[in-house]
């Protein structure tokens, strides 16, 4: 305890403060830019600090963390360009809203439900970090399969209105995600001889061509759907989503929340993960389902709550067990070994002070970036009634840097380009994209640890059902699908009666 | 026309003085070396245990080249894009790279049909690291020796679960080649890295981890996972309790080295200078400090005695692939 209060100090300082500023100023702007992830934001933070004293260098590198799962959102809202995988599911209800000129509100409700996400998941990281930690031990293959198939199931709410059309094109997704390199056995699968493809088809240059890359031609295209041309488009008011609206969504944020803190913890699942399943769960237990995926503001509540409190639960196995629990915290680890720290549980002893400051300017991080975001929110929201003809190019033109920048190879671009044709086709006849991209990022995750599961159970199949954690999940999936065939049949029943 | 044919004179002519510009400066250039910045290619990511080591090592070349030197991650394809990179780059000094034995040396083979890269292609300057791999089990593992572990096997070989990172990867290698040695067959399965098998080892999900000493020191000095053995020639400073391959009876020895490497064709100046620059950073005792931090441990091979170390590595793992190639055809 008596390390609490010099912790508290550490980070009061005038310069501590600036540097909070500057890495959460940093980490709006690279999240909101297309392709350039958080993991690439902490990457190119550590050379600055490797000059710094430790506890400046991990502030710098937590605040640029959180701010800019949180930047993806904005893009995401404003132009249906989510910067990162983990904003997909933001831009579902973020798009519509902004369409209908309530862009503001569907900024301020983003920012107040990444604010509580993010505090909750820290606030977890502070007390009870040591005991959770073993959840990410207790995953095992079966788990994360089971897990996967969870956030599969997503598909068959974002996909409600044009069920077949969505199926084909989450199919689409699974086949693509089949491509590139089998670790098990060495053999390239659908690569035709392009090394580029070894690690399957990449997928920020998918995800940034089928939303940012397609949307920047929509723009330029007047007849493609006249969506977001800048003519005549009114904002209405406000820039804060009502206390009414809140108060419904206090229960999506806070299941979102601990949903998000528990994906955050499992070293193999991913952020994307806990935003598709809280949005998924929201819709499931909205009294208005079908007002998802139209401009429902408690979609972005959940997908924004889940996605920044990952953040906080990626780094409770990073520090109490030095596994970190994703990309961007695995760059963290090498931060922080740098500075002589190697996670572990070292870590809450013997530098315990630089540890609880790391906690403590992470909660002021993620106040920092929701005050800056707020006060943006304004001024940001006019980017919608800028004219398509200028804004088009301005995406095309970062995201083409963006997917550049990913690891420097011009294929990757070419990739994008394709993805952005497909995507606006996609588009014009009406298929959906996010379950493409939804198959896409779990389609790899489910093939390997299915796989991974048989070769440990030796082909048994009955070894997700024996397993207490794999069957709970288990049960969780088959309600999460039945519980809408239920849902319909009890009001059709309402309606006969 | 003869207005054109004066233009293509001229064209031609201003071309040649262009050429000779050039070739002077590039003469030139070799003296000055370097004049500007330094591109170093990283083939795996950011935050990686070899951008780690390059991120470093560029830290000290910095101070006694005069130049920034900077590191670009190219990744992909197990290491493969970055070196083609590297391979095809200008060799004029100003791109160097990182590369890791023993993939390096193996994908030219391995890969024969779609390999973006010669092994010719690529001139070794000086290996900074190498990494020996261990077999990890967790501190509740019954296993408490090698011979334990191999009894295990043979009594009941399909319950023993060994990760590593992918077929035909280093730690792979290096479990194919304890299994030779210890004449068992291994179940293996495939984990995306090292934090996700490190989760499933101490999670109880798999029986053993393959990996490098680096990767795994941090859990085996917390005391929460126990390396059977390290396969190299003589125990380890970071880990002085575990004993070798070769002391249990088991002649393994297998590592990840990672080195820096040049284009082939670099003019002779230019090696000879990173030569001096690698060997000055390596002697600098910080640098020895923080790759010790590290626990990565530094194992100098220069110039010419580093090509032999890469084609003595290159030859025995051909002649093991032409044996039993380890990935199906």
């Amino acid at each position: 305890m008596d390390v609490l209060l010099p912790a508290l100090a550490n980070v009061l300082t005038p310069l501590a403060l600036l540097t909070l500023l500057l890495g959460t100023m940093a980490g709006m702007t690279i999240g909101s830019l297309p392709g350039l992830s958080s993991t690439m934001g902490v990457a190119l933070c550590i050379p600055i600090t490797f000059n710094m004293p430790p506890d400046l260098a991990l502030m710098l590198l937590g605040a640029v963390y959180v701010s800019s799962v949180y930047g993806g959102s904005v893009t995401a809202i404003l132009l249906r360009t989510p910067g990162t995988d983990a904003s997909i599911a933001t831009a579902l209800d973020g798009y519509p809203l902004a369409e209908a000129g309530r862009g503001g509100e569907a900024l301020g409700m983003a920012t107040l439900a990444s604010l509580f996400g993010g505090l909750f998941s820290v606030v977890v990281l502070l007390v009870i970090a040591p005991p959770l930690s073993t959840v990410a031990l207790a995953f095992g293959p079966q788990e994360y399969t089971v897990l996967a198939i969870f956030g599969l199931v997503t598909i068959v709410g974002v996909a409600s209105d044009r069920p077949i059309k969505g199926m084909l094109a989450a199919a689409v997704g699974l086949v693509l995600a089949c491509v590139g390199l089998d670790n098990f056995t060495g053999i390239q699968r659908f690569t035709f001889g392009n090394s580029e493809l070894f690690d399957g088809v990449p997928l920020l240059p998918a995800l940034i061509g089928l939303f940012s890359v397609s949307q920047a031609f929509n723009l330029c295209v007047p007849t493609a759907g006249g969506v977001l041309t800048g003519q005549g488009q009114k904002l209405k008011g406000r820039n804060l989503p009502l206390w009414r609206d809140l108060k419904r969504c206090l229960r999506t944020l806070l299941r979102s929340s601990v949903i998000g803190s528990v994906v955050g913890i499992l070293p193999g699942a991913g952020t994307s993960i806990a935003s598709f399943i809280s949005y998924n769960e929201a819709r499931r237990h909205s009294s208005t389902p079908e007002r998802f995926g139209k401009g429902e503001l408690e979609g972005v509540a959940a997908s924004e709550s889940a996605n920044n409190a990952v953040t906080g639960g990626t780094l409770i196995p990073t520090l109490t067990l030095g596994i970190p629990g994703n990309a961007v915290t695995a760059v963290f680890v090498g931060g922080l070994t740098i500075h002589g720290m190697i996670p572990g549980p070292s870590l809450f002893t013997q530098h315990a002070e630089t540890t609880y400051t790391l906690i403590f300017s992470l909660l002021l991080a993620n106040v920092l970036f929701a005050v800056l975001g707020l006060w943006l929110c304004r001024y940001l929201v006019v980017v919608t009634k800028v004219p398509g003809a200028v804004l088009g190019p301005m995406i095309l033109v970062f995201s083409v840097i963006g997917t550049y920048a990913l690891r420097n190879e011009i294929f990757d671009v070419w990739l994008t380009v394709a993805f952005g044709v497909v995507g606006f086709f996609m588009e014009r006849w009406r298929y959906p994209a996010a379950p493409l991209v939804i198959a896409l990022i779990l389609g790899p995750i489910l093939e390997v640890n299915f796989r991974r599961s048989m070769q440990i159970s030796h082909w048994d199949l009955t070894t997700f059902f024996t397993r207490p954690l794999s069957l709970t999940l288990s049960l969780l999936v088959v309600a999460a699908l039945a519980y809408p065939i239920w849902n319909q049949w009890r009001r059709h029943r309402a309606a006969l009666d | 026309m003869f207005v054109q044919s004066k233009l293509v004179k001229r064209v031609a002519l201003a071309a040649m003085a262009t050429t000779i510009g050039v070739g002077l400066a590039g003469a030139t250039m070799a003296a000055e070396y370097p004049t500007k910045p330094i591109e170093v290619i990283v083939a795996y990511g950011a935050g990686g245990s070899t951008d780690t080591m390059a991120r470093i090592f560029a830290k000290y070349a910095e101070e006694e080249i005069g130049q920034r030197m900077v590191v670009v991650n190219r990744p992909g394809a197990g290491g493969e894009l970055g070196w083609v990179h590297l391979a095809n780059a200008k060799p004029d000094g100003y791109t160097i790279g990182l590369i890791n034995s023993p993939v390096v040396e193996v994908y030219p083979f391995t890969r024969e049909d779609t390999v973006g890269y010669s092994y010719e292609g690529i001139r070794p300057l000086a290996n900074v690291v190498t990494d020996p791999g261990v077999l990890v089990v967790a501190a509740d593992s019954p296993y408490q020796d090698l011979d334990d572990f191999v009894a295990a096997v043979k009594d009941d070989p399909e319950s023993i679960i060994v990760s590593h990172e992918g077929v035909g990867g280093d730690d792979h290698l290096a479990a194919l080649n304890f299994a030779e040695a210890a004449d068992i067959d291994l179940s293996f399965v495939a984990f995306n890295g090292n934090a996700e098998a490190t989760a499933a080892l101490l999670g109880g999900h798999i029986t053993a981890f393959e990996g490098n000493m680096s990767e795994a020191a941090a859990q085996i000095q917390e005391g929460k996972a126990r390396a059977l053995a390290v396969w190299s020639d003589q125990r380890m400073e970071a880990m002085p309790d575990v004993p070798t391959g070769m002391e249990q009876g088991y002649e393994v020895e297998a590592a990840a080295s990672r080195g820096f490497a040049v284009p082939a064709g670099v003019p002779q100046e230019v090696y000879d200078k990173l030569l001096d620059v690698s060997r000055a950073v390596i002697d600098n005792p910080e640098f020895r400090a923080e790759m010790a931090q590290l626990n990565m441990p530094v194992n100098p091979i220069y110039g010419q005695d580093y090509v032999d170390f890469l084609d003595a590595s290159h030859e025995r793992l051909k002649a093991l692939w032409e044996k039993d190639p380890w990935i199906e055809q």
